[in-house]
Formats: structure tokens, sequence, C-alpha cells
């Protein structure tokens, strides 16, 4: 019994009606299209692509961000060098003043 | 050409491609797109601004990413029918659809149409990865390996989910079957 509602369940599914498209649909499309301008596309991406196939990069995103990585890595780990007050430069207090004493 | 092809084409901006890829594949996603919507005219629009979309933006297709076209556009027009649907559900099935063979004797063609009107309400009922897979498995053209990609599943899953609806629909159409 099961076998047999199996069988025209799938009978069933197998003839669903569809209403056939329009026979100008394909073209109705075509023509939409011609009156739709492409998206430019963005310039950066195809020039990084070509940067990397050039370079022979097997993985230009794993490699983008290897070498960012990296980048932040090195920025840290080097010492801040902050540069020491020699005494004969003009500090902004002094400019200050200087500015006050003139108007 | 093959698709892969002229969807480069496409992308340098060849109109003449882009006519031959709809040409060539408009008839298969409608019909997919009609057994979501179950109405000619929606069912054309949904095909209708799938395409659109490819043309305006083409550098969507990425073929490394993507093994096959039809596959990858299966997803985006499926899309699209789910939306629409969350926007006008519920279904309405069109009545003046002739829905079964006309030579057949009357009595059997209402059944027929009866039937087929039952069926898509039922299947407009399932959840929504039910309705997919029995959508994309029942189509021709499309295998259940295929099916089972577009829809980003292993097989199995597949497989599962149409066992699941097939059940559903069993009981729920008993008077029918």
């Amino acid at each position: 019994m099961s076998d047999i509602r199996d069988d025209k369940l799938e009978r069933l599914l197998e003839s669903r009606q569809i209403e056939p498209a329009g026979p100008d649909l394909a073209e109705r499309i075509v023509l939409r299209a011609q009156a739709i301008p492409q998206k430019p596309t963005m310039p950066l991406l195809p020039w990084l692509k070509n940067l990397f196939a050039e370079l022979h990069l097997p993985r230009p995103a794993v490699v983008l961000a290897s070498a960012l990585i990296l980048g932040f890595v090195a920025g840290y780990s080097a010492p801040l060098v902050v540069p020491a007050d020699t005494g004969d430069g003009v500090s902004v207090q002094t400019f200050l003043y200087a500015d006050e004493d003139i108007l | 050409m093959d698709d892969h092809e002229l969807l480069a084409l496409i992308q340098e901006g060849s109109r003449d491609a882009f006519a031959t890829l709809a040409r060539r594949h408009t008839e298969r996603f409608y019909r997919l797109a009609y057994r979501y919507v179950q109405q000619k005219e929606s069912a054309e629009d949904i095909v209708q601004e799938a395409f659109l979309k490819l043309w305006e933006d083409p550098v969507k297709w990425n073929p490394e990413r993507n093994s096959k076209f039809t596959t990858w556009f299966y997803r985006i027009v499926v899309n699209l029918c789910l939306d629409w649907q969350k926007k006008k559900r519920p279904v309405e099935l069109d009545e003046t659809v002739p829905v079964a063979d006309p030579r057949e004797p009357p009595d059997e063609m209402l059944m027929r149409a009866q039937e087929q009107k039952i069926l898509e309400e039922e299947i407009a009922a399932l959840p929504e990865r039910q309705r997919t897979a029995l959508n994309l498995c029942f189509d021709e053209g499309l295998t259940n390996q295929e099916a089972a990609e577009v829809m980003g599943l292993k097989l199995k899953a597949l497989q599962s989910l149409v066992m699941r609806a097939k059940t559903t629909l069993k009981e729920r159409m008993k008077a029918y079957l």
C-alpha cells in the first residue's frame, strides 16, 4: 500500500504542470539589458590581481594578510625612540608667551 | 562557446555574449522559478531580474569560486524566488492555468487538476529547505549532486531533505494517493 502511494506521489511530482513562458522572454531580457549600463568595476581589484599574477604569488589573499601581520609585528617590536629635549629648540610655551608679548 | 567563455566576454561588456547566454538558459531558470511562484508573470520577472543583475554586475561571477555557471545561477534564482515568496505570501494558485491534459475525460481531468492544485499548495507549505530540495531535484536537467551543490549541501543531506518532504506530502495528501 505504501509503495503504491510512493509511486503515485513520485508520478505527481514528476508531472507537475508548468505554464510555458512567453516565447519572447529571452528577447525581452536581452532588450532590457541593452538599456542598462554595466556597473564600473573597481579598478583596484583587477590591478592587484594582475600584480599578484605577475609576481606568481599562489595565494594573494594569504600573502597580503601575512605581509600586514609581519608589518604590525615589526612595528610593535621595534623600540619606541623619543627624541631627547636638547634645550636649544623653541618650546610651545615660549612661543605662546612671545606671541602674547608682541600682541 | 561555453558558458564560462561567454561570462568572460560579458565581464568585458559584450552584449552579444549576454544575449547568447540569456537565450541558452532562460527556459530552464523560468521552469524553476515557476515551480516556486506558480505564476507566469512573476516567474518571468524573477528570471529577468536574475539575468539583469548578472549583466549589471558581471564580476559577481567568479570562475575560481564557482564550478559551473548554472549551479551558481540556480542559487541566485532560488534566492530571488524565496525573497518573492516572503514578500507575497501566501501563494495564490492561478485558477485559469490548464493543469491537466485536455485529452483526458472531464472527470479524470478535474480530479487531476484538483490533485495538482493540492500538491502545489502542500509543496508551498513545506519548510523552505525541503521545498527547495524538492524543486531542484524534480527539475529536469539537474542531477541530485548538482542540486546539492546549489544548496551548498552534501548529497546525503539533500536526499534526507527530499525524503522528509515526501513523507510530509504523503501524509498530507493521504486522500489523493
